[in-house]
């Protein structure tokens, strides 16, 4: 594996226009995404966990500029990806591309399995019938369905076979780096096991860059070799597999993993749950100090005062909370 | 003692273009009074049949108990007048459903709902239906109560929804509480308390319940007793925490280890997860005299394909449909 970064993220910020109450009052913003910055490794896989309305899928889509952001950089391999003309960022999405989480409205209902993985070629131009059909071939066979299946119709596939043809369709055009937005979420178990599986055997052998969006922790703990954890639109906790499942900084982290019902009995008498009372605050009107605090169990008056930036408190273990101190040790 | 609920050798049967196919195929089990258990597999196994069939909210003219017996209370079910479970419905058995938001009526407030069941089943006046319905809302933990009772559900979080279905599937002190998939919509904070209020509830009330997951950690972390399900039929039963430890039935051990679990100590090393290959089986299979898992399953023989396996009981109460249930 390569120390080479491949995708950096810089201060990404997505707003949307909210109208409230009517009349010409001045616009307010719903930041669904807020100063978010992050690197992924070539090679590698960064997962953002958090739970509905943290701004996860908005900002994979901004990665991909499905959303514009109103701010911030996206460099992918050296190219700017935010400032690019249409044109351009047509032929440079053959580098990054999705993988989406219902494969039943993901796939077009009237193309035939072959022609939905054939599509992104079609849409590159650079290709002759003949070297399509090879890469159709070799991408069918790598995915796991059979050559006869080429010709059938997405109705005539399970959920799990159709997350294949979702797969084989993303990488057609040898991207460096594929998003995978819940990619397996609403398959059965025994259904996600064989997906998880292909994900990371196609990792190892095309060298490929994964950013992971999931709810499920227990997926993300099998994944990726970063995690960046989002609530209320910012990151609030990014580091290593190892630094967040073994030693979470953040409160809100520490909540989210002891949330997580376990198999383990070990697991299960270790962890003392945190509790997390309330709902997240509005949206649009933030507090003034940290996102966390009316919910944190150990918030003080500077949360409540200061906006806390993330920081680095050990070697890469990045955290957005007052009450971590250069020790790097949980306030809980 | 005579268990609270005891499901005998039932049949349930679906009508489908194709014929008829028996979605529940010979299923017993017994749940005790304040007994925990739960019932897992993957989609299409037959969970939320057997939830519907206890209630009597099969789907009309498609689905029927074929044979077989329910008894609650040492009264039999099957044969129920519809007036007769009306009254059994969310007096004496009530269910939650997965989806908050489609099962609360959009143009009632909270407050009417909830009052609703207390009226019906319990004959109490307007007036004080709506105080114990404000009285069940704060005890489901929804702040200001009060002022909370006459929200419509569209103002409510999906976690605060599914509080309020609660509170309607609790309001007449029930035996029993049927949950299907109580928290799959939810975030994993959310779930964390709604197993939080039912774990209270249960022990305040002594209720039991039966709830139906997908999810093994949810399992172990709810039920005393778990009912693995397979195409109809009950593959495995048992204790939650020996089961879970050495699972008797193999499609029980490929759904644990199918699953990256997050363990007490996360390891840098991490290994492919076991597959259990293939999907389960169409409906027009169901029912056929041999092991419907043997196609999916490693350690599958002839005999698998030519008999329906027995049930096997081990002395620790794992039961397992499985020929070869003592090597798995």
């Amino acid at each position: 594996m390569s120390n080479e970064t491949l995708v950096s993220v810089e201060n990404l910020g997505v707003r949307f226009a909210v109208k409230r109450g009517g009349g010409w009052g001045k616009a307010s913003y719903l930041y669904a995404v807020d100063d978010v910055s992050f690197e992924i490794k070539r090679g590698e896989t960064l997962a953002i966990v958090g739970e509905s309305g943290s701004g996860k899928t908005t900002t994979a889509l901004a990665v991909a500029r499905l959303v514009e952001a109103y701010q911030g950089k996206v460099d992918l391999d050296g190219t700017d990806f935010l400032s690019l003309d249409p044109e351009e960022l047509r032929l440079a999405r053959a580098k990054m591309q999705f993988i989406f989480q219902d494969p039943y409205s993901s796939l077009n209902p009237r193309l035939r399995a072959e022609q939905i993985v054939r599509e992104p070629l079609d849409s590159l131009g650079t290709m002759d019938e003949a070297e399509k059909k090879e890469i159709v071939d070799r991408l069918f066979a790598e995915v796991g369905l059979r050559p006869e299946q080429q010709r059938l119709f997405p109705h005539q596939f399970s959920g799990g076979q159709r997350q294949r043809i979702g797969i084989a369709r993303a990488l057609a055009t040898q991207p460096d780096l594929i998003i995978c937005d819940e990619a397996v979420s609403a398959l059965d178990v025994a259904v996600q096991a064989q997906i998880l599986n292909l994900l990371r055997k196609l990792q190892a052998d095309l060298n490929l860059t994964y950013l992971f969006i999931s709810h499920d922790l227990g997926v993300v703990q099998h994944m990726c070799d970063s995690i960046a954890v989002m609530y209320m639109g910012r990151v609030v906790e990014h580091g290593s597999r190892m630094d967040l499942f073994n030693n979470p900084l953040h409160p809100y982290t520490s909540a989210l993993l002891s949330a997580v019902p376990s198999v383990d009995k070990a697991r299960r008498e270790a962890t003392k749950r945190i509790l997390i009372p309330g709902d997240p605050p509005d949206p649009v009107n933030l507090p003034a100090g940290c996102r966390f605090a009316n919910r944190c169990p150990v918030a003080t008056d500077i949360c409540r005062q200061q906006d806390p930036a993330l920081r680095d408190v050990k070697g890469g273990h990045k955290v957005a909370c007052h009450l971590v101190g250069e020790d790097a040790v949980s306030p809980l | 003692m005579e268990p609270l609920l005891k499901v005998e050798n039932l049949r349930i049967e679906l009508t489908t273009r194709t014929g008829v196919a028996p979605v529940i195929d010979n299923l017993s089990f017994e749940l005790g009074a304040g007994e925990s258990i739960s019932f897992v597999g993957e989609s299409g196994c037959g969970k939320s049949m057997t939830a519907l069939g206890i209630m009597g909210l099969l789907p009309e003219k498609v689905g029927r108990i074929a044979s077989g017996s329910i008894t609650f209370n040492g009264e039999e079910l099957t044969t129920a007048s519809p007036k007769r479970l009306r009254d059994i419905r969310g007096n004496d058995i009530s269910m939650i459903f997965q989806e908050p938001m489609t099962s609360l009526n959009p143009v009632y407030t909270v407050g009417e709902q909830i009052a609703e069941v207390i009226r019906a089943h319990q004959g109490l006046s307007r007036k004080a239906a709506w105080n114990q319905a404000i009285e069940l809302l704060d005890a489901v933990r929804i702040p200001n109560a009060k002022g909370r009772v006459s929200d419509y559900p569209f103002q409510m979080s999906g976690g605060q929804r599914q509080r309020v279905m609660i509170a309607i599937a609790l309001a007449c002190e029930p035996k029993i509480l049927i949950a299907d998939e109580p928290t799959t919509a939810l975030d994993v904070t959310v779930q964390a308390q709604i197993f939080d209020l039912l774990n209270d509830m249960k022990r305040q009330t002594g209720a039991s319940i039966i709830m139906i997951t997908h999810d093994m950690g949810a399992v172990a972390e709810m039920a005393e007793r778990m009912i693995v399900m397979y195409a109809g039929r009950k593959a495995e039963e048992g204790p939650v925490e020996q089961t879970i430890e050495h699972p008797r039935h193999p499609y029980t051990r490929g759904l644990i280890s199918c699953v990256p679990h997050i363990m007490s100590t996360i390891s840098e090393e991490r290994h492919a997860l076991t597959e259990v290959p293939g999907i389960v089986p169409s409906l027009s299979d169901f029912g056929q005299n041999r092991c419907l898992f043997a196609s999916r399953c490693n350690m599958v023989t002839q005999k698998c394909l030519e008999e329906r396996p027995p049930e096997k009981p081990f002395a620790n109460g794992q039961k397992a449909a499985c020929w070869y249930a003592e090597e798995v």
